[in-house]
Formats: structure tokens, C-alpha cells, sequence
């Protein structure tokens, strides 16, 4: 690279700042929050412009990959200032969401394996959630969401035990017997889990005093707090997408796609067989149980109903549509989540359909299970690899 | 103190019993559908199901219960036979990933529609037999005419398939077709036709299942019936293995009984509990299933 282009890009970049900075200013009621801002938009801009290094993606991936998560991480958390609380209730859910569906979009498109019981890991991480809080009203919530993530791991650990030797449909059987299981599971641990009416928690996440001070002083806290909290899981996605966007890159990550397309030629070459598949399941258990705390958080409460075996098949269904072992596809299935039950009663109210009826009450599951066996007949690879494939067409009849 | 330790104890061998037979029933409809096509039908549930919806729902038009069972039966074999054609076959050969969400895909078209179509409260069929224990010396013993009547079908069912199999062409034909699909092509059998009659089998044997648990006074049919009785047999059908039939109604029978004297003596939440950890030992112990002999795995 030359000097007058870097000259270029350098200027260019400071340009963008700047014009970023002027739109925040007339944007934003006061002060406080036009300074928020303009270092949002310099953090975009300048994760943006490091990408546009060149070479920067083939020699330090990593580097690449934190500057895409920091740029992207910046522009979806300024425009959570701009939405209104709903919107930021479902981006929390879908984010939340997104999680889930990474972990099990890993688990079945790096390693092979299949989970029918991603739903009721979700809820080991809700409920550790919501039992630390009870006991522990104190910690900051960083800590809590690791002790989710960490009962999940353990959980998934002594599931995945077995999994070590079983091949697909065994393992699917295993923990269908798992998400059936676990409203039993819950209520034989009454005391801890409060029953059918599910926990509370002692009090609910508040945004510190800076954030709120960025809105004009009539705005209802409703608006501010669910800011908060879309922002939370916002974040948590952004560092959950990032770890795995390493870790599918790395010697473990490839291992697990040498599995999946030939084990035995895998244990010829070394790789382990036991400690890759128990890896694989333990990550995609961390992250249903990370979704789940999340979940807690956002509605400030937990209920073992949420957590049944339709959640779990709801999940296959979110990562079979987005698309199997995609990144893309799991942020893919997340938005569907958060938009799918407004889209099912706008459909419901359109096509004037009883809402109480019977048949309103099942479109969901209609519609989902349809759309999982066609995507799985004729588009495997699910939204983003069909996407994909007609880009690459796209782009092979231009040049 | 002692006579009452030994009828707490047969009286718990025998519910369990009861219930056994039914996993057993499950397990086997599993395996057969298993042994021929290499599919896990996760919709072994619903498929059957919803042949029982099809059939006891005449119920409601007058019609009595005996005839309603024939014509469940029969649409049993219709649903399994028409799923196969339509939606199984093209899963045939794909990785193993494809049959399971596909199978479980279908599971929940088939409860949200019956749902959709005859709602999710749940709708007693009733049945010929007595649900009331019968009483022995002016004590309750824990078997009733209902009981009596979910073992006999049971077995009868059982020692059909086995005859089926064991002494017919057709069971001849359904055996070779399963074990060695490209020989017995070649000797005349009409594979691709034995498949189907396979999974027609496996869903009748389901319906007549459905309908011992529907005929239940406690139960009743919903579409979600079968989802918890599912994964008994499943369960039953993974400790046996599932490639053998036998193993599979004899798991399915010493779950039963394992796990009423689990509920019985812990609490009833403990028995699902119990239950998948009986799986997962025994899938690290023999992750084939304790009736089946380890072969190696063709690469």
C-alpha cells in the first residue's frame, strides 16, 4: 500500500467521524448524550476502516474479526437509543435467542451431533439465574450470567458423557428424554425452583444513572430500563459470536468438521474423538444456558412453562431455517424469534381467523413444523446458504 | 406388616407390569421401523396418534367402540403407509442428521393439527373394561379388568408380530429386505414396498398402543398424549437396542416395573429422573443396548 492511499483512507476516516459526530449532536437531547454518541460512532468507524486493511483478514484473523464485532457491536447499540421499549424487548429476546441457536448451530454443523434438548439447557441456565439472584441479590450481573453459563457447562458435561460414544439418532433420543424430563426435573427440586409459579427475581436489572441521564428527563424509566437490558444481551451476543467465530477457525474447530464429515478418518489423523464431541456439547449447553439467564434477566422473572420440549423444537426449527452450522444463520433465527408471534397474529387478525380458535392456537407450530421439514427436503443449508448460493451464482455469471 | 410389604410389592410389579407392556409396545413399534430403514421415527408418537383421532373420533357419531378400534387400526396402516411414501422415502440414504429433524418436523405438524382440528382437551373414550381395581378378600389388589385388558392386547400384538416374522413369507420377505436390501432385490423381493408395509406395521402396532392409553379413565386421548410414553419407549427401546425386538419389549417391561416401585416408594417426579439416568448408564455401559450383540461399524 502506498502512501497517498493510506493518506486517503486515514482522511476518509476522520471525515466519517466527523460527520458522524455532527449527526449525533442534532440527534440527541442533550449534551451527555450527543458525547455517547460521537464515541459510538468513532468506535464504528474505526472498526469499520480496520477492516478495509488489507490482508488484515488473512493474517490476523482474530484481530479482523474483534474489529467486525466492536463496529457491528457500536451501530446496534446506538440505534437502541432510537427504538422504542417494544423494539428493544424483542431485540433483547432475539439476541438472547441468537445464542441458543449459535451454540446449537455449532454443535450440529461443526460436529455433527444433534440436540433435541437445547430448550431444557436453557432453562438450567434461567433457573441458576434466578437461584443465584434469590440467594445472592448483590451480584453484579457479569458474575451471575458466568454462573449460568457455568451450571449449563456442568450439566451438558454429565449429558454429553454418554455422547462421547453415541452416534446420532441415539444421542437425539437422549435428549428429547432430557427436555421431556425436565419440568419433572424442576419440580422434584421444589424448594430451589418454586414450583409451578417459577421464581422472581429480587430485583430488577436498572440501568446505572449515566445511561439514564442520556434521555430527556420525561422519559418513562420503562423505556430506559428495557434500553438497558437489550443492551445487556446485546453485548452478550457480540462476546458469545465472537468467541465462536475463533473457535470454529481454530485446531478444535476443525477437528469437529473433520468429525462430522469422516470420524474415522479423523481418529487416523489424531484427533480425538471423545474429547471433540464432549466439547462440541458442552460449548452448545453453555450457550442455551447463556440465552436462558438472559431471558430471566429481561423479564425479570423465570417459569418453568417457558422451558418446555416445545422451546426445544422451536430452537431445531430457528437453526434448521437460518441455517446449520452458519453464523449468519443463527442471527438469522434469532430475529425470526423476536418477530415470529407478532408476524403469527398479524397473520391471524389478516386472514380473520377466530383468535381464541383452535387453529389460531396451533399456527405456530404449524407453520414451524412445515417450514422445518421443507427446509430440511429442499434447503438443507437453510435462508443464509441459500443466500449464499445465489450470490455465488450471482457473482460467477458476472465474472 | 409383612403381608402388607408383600402386596405393596406385588402390587407394584403388577402396575408396573401394566405399564411395561406399553413402553414394550412403544419400543417395539421403534424397532421394527428402525430395523428396516435406519430411521429413529420420532413421530412414532404422534403418527398413531392421529390414526387414533381418526378413528375413535367416530365415537362421537354413534358408532361403538370396537368397530371405532377396527377402523383406527386401519387408518393406522393408512397414515403409516402414506407418511412413508410421501415424506420418508426421500430421507432414505441422506446423513442421519436429515431423518431426525424431518421426523421431528412432522411430530409437530401432527400435534399442532390435530390440536387445530379437535382441540387439546382431553377426550375420554370409553372403554368395555373396568378401571376399578378388583378386591381380594375386601382388600384392593392392583389389577382390573382394564389391566387384564392392556397385557392381553399386549401380548397378543407381540406374539403376532413374532409370528409375522418368524413363520410367514411375507415376514420372510420384510426380514431380508431390512437386513440385506441389494441381495433380496436381486432374489425378487419387492424392497421399496416392504419398507412401507414396515412402517405401516410400526404405525398400527402405535395405534393399537394410543388406544390402550386413551382408553385410560385417567388419560384420556389428546394430541400430546403419547409425547411422555414416547420417551419411555424410546428409553426402553435404547437400553434393549434397537436392533432387537425381544430386547426391546423385555426392557420395556422391567422399566415399567422399575420405575413404579421408583414412584412408589420416591415421589412420581423422581421416575422420569430415574429413567434417563437408566439410559445414560446403560448407553456408556453398552451404547448398543443390552440385547444386541457389537458389530463393527461398516465405514
Amino acid at each position: 500500500m502506498n502512501s497517498p492511499n493510506r493518506l486517503g483512507h486515514a482522511l476518509s476516516t476522520l471525515g466519517l467521524v466527523a460527520v458522524g459526530i455532527v449527526v449525533a449532536a442534532l440527534l440527541t437531547p442533550n449534551a451527555h448524550a450527543a458525547t455517547v454518541l460521537s464515541v459510538m460512532v468513532t468506535v464504528a468507524v474505526l472498526g469499520v476502516s480496520t477492516l478495509r486493511i488489507p490482508r488484515l483478514h488473512t493474517e490476523h484473523p482474530v484481530v479482523a474479526r474483534l474489529a467486525l464485532t466492536v463496529a457491528a457491536l457500536a451501530v446496534v447499540l446506538t440505534l437502541t437509543f432510537f427504538f422504542s421499549a417494544t423494539t428493544n424487548f424483542n431485540l433483547a429476546t432475539g439476541a438472547a435467542m441468537a445464542i441458543v441457536l449459535l451454540g446449537l448451530s455449532f454443535l450440529t454443523g461443526a460436529s455433527g451431533q444433534i440436540s433435541l434438548g437445547n430448550g431444557a439447557f436453557m432453562g438450567v441456565g434461567a433457573f441458576a439465574m434466578a437461584i443465584w439472584a434469590n440467594h445472592h441479590a448483590t451480584t453484579p450481573i457479569v458474575v451471575s450470567l458466568l454462573i449460568a453459563v457455568v451450571s449449563g457447562a456442568v450439566v451438558g458435561l454429565l449429558l454429553g458423557l454418554p455422547a462421547t460414544r453415541l452416534r446420532g439418532p441415539y444421542l437425539a433420543g437422549m435428549t428429547l428424554a432430557f427436555a421431556v424430563a425436565f419440568s419433572a426435573i424442576l419440580a422434584s427440586f421444589n424448594s430451589w425452583t418454586g414450583g409451578d409459579a417459577g421464581l422472581q427475581l429480587p430485583n430488577a436489572a436498572t440501568p446505572p444513572h449515566w445511561l439514564t441521564s442520556l434521555f430527556h428527563s420525561g422519559t418513562s424509566l420503562l423505556t430506559s430500563n428495557t434500553m438497558w437490558l437489550a443492551d445487556i444481551a446485546i453485548v452478550a451476543a457480540g462476546v458469545a459470536f465472537f468467541f465462536m467465530g475463533n473457535l470454529f477457525a481454530s485446531r478444535t474447530g476443525r477437528a469437529m468438521r473433520l468429525i462430522r464429515d469422516n470420524d474415522v478418518a479423523a481418529e487416523l489423523v489424531g484427533v480425538s474423538l471423545p474429547r471433540t464431541r464432549v466439547i462440541a456439547f458442552v460449548v452448545s449447553s453453555s450457550y442455551a444456558a447463556l440465552g436462558g439467564a438472559l431471558w430471566t434477566l429481561i423479564n425479570n422473572s423465570v417459569s418453568p412453562s417457558t422451558y418446555s420440549f416445545a422451546l426445544s423444537i422451536t430452537i431445531l426449527s430457528l437453526v434448521v431455517i437460518g441455517g446449520i452450522g452458519t453464523i449468519p444463520g443463527a442471527l438469522i433465527g434469532g430475529i425470526i424469534y423476536a418477530y415470529s408471534s407478532s408476524v403469527i397474529s398479524w397473520i391471524v387478525s389478516t386472514t380473520g381467523l377466530k383468535a381464541q380458535g383452535n387453529f389460531a392456537s396451533q399456527l405456530n407450530g404449524i407453520i414451524f413444523g412445515v417450514l422445518l421439514i421443507v427446509a430440511m427436503l429442499f434447503a438443507p443449508m437453510g435462508i443464509s446458504g441459500a443466500v449464499l448460493r445465489a450470490w455465488r451464482r450471482r457473482s460467477s455469471t458476472k465474472g | 406388616m409383612d403381608a402388607f410389604l408383600t402386596s405393596r410389592i406385588i402390587s407394584d410389579v403388577l402396575t408396573g407390569l401394566t405399564n411395561g407392556v406399553i413402553y414394550g409396545l412403544v419400543a417395539l413399534s421403534l424397532v421394527l421401523v428402525w430395523r428396516s430403514t435406519r430411521i429413529l421415527n420420532f413421530a412414532q408418537g404422534a403418527m398413531p396418534m392421529f390414526a387414533t383421532y381418526l378413528g375413535m373420533g367416530l365415537l362421537s357419531y354413534h358408532f361403538g367402540y370396537w368397530p371405532c378400534v377396527a377402523i383406527s387400526i386401519v387408518a393406522g396402516f393408512v397414515v403409516g403407509g402414506v407418511s412413508e411414501r410421501v415424506l420418508v422415502r426421500k430421507l432414505y440414504g441422506k446423513p442421519e442428521i436429515n431423518p431426525i429433524v424431518v421426523m421431528v418436523g412432522f411430530l409437530i405438524v401432527l400435534e399442532a393439527v390435530a390440536a387445530a382440528i379437535w382441540s387439546t382437551l382431553p377426550r375420554g373414550l370409553p372403554s368395555p373394561f373396568s378401571a376399578i381395581d378388583w378386591q381380594i378378600g375386601g382388600k384392593p389388589f392392583a389389577m382390573s379388568d382394564f389391566s387384564v385388558y392392556e397385557i392381553v392386547t399386549a401380548v397378543l400384538v407381540m406374539t403376532l408380530v413374532a409370528l409375522l416374522f418368524r413363520f410367514t413369507k411375507l415376514g420372510l420377505q420384510l426380514r431380508a429386505a431390512a437386513l440385506a436390501p441389494e441381495v433380496s432385490r436381486l432374489l425378487g423381493v419387492r424392497v421399496g414396498r416392504m419398507l412401507t408395509l414396515g412402517w405401516m406395521l410400526s404405525t398400527a402396532v402405535g395405534t393399537i398402543t394410543t388406544i390402550l392409553v386413551a382408553s385410560n379413565f385417567f388419560t384420556g386421548l389428546t394430541p400430546q398424549v403419547m409425547d411422555g410414553i414416547f420417551a419411555f419407549g424410546f428409553i426402553a427401546a435404547a437400553v434393549g437396542g434397537l436392533d432387537s425386538p425381544v430386547g426391546a419389549i423385555i426392557s420395556g417391561v422391567v422399566i415399567g416395573i422399575v420405575l413404579q416401585f421408583v414412584g412408589d416408594y420416591l415421589n412420581s417426579n423422581a421416575i422420569i429422573l430415574v429413567a434417563l439416568v437408566i439410559l445414560i448408564v446403560s448407553l456408556m455401559l453398552r451404547p448398543n443396548g443390552v440385547f444386541t450383540k457389537s458389530t463393527a461399524r461398516r465405514v
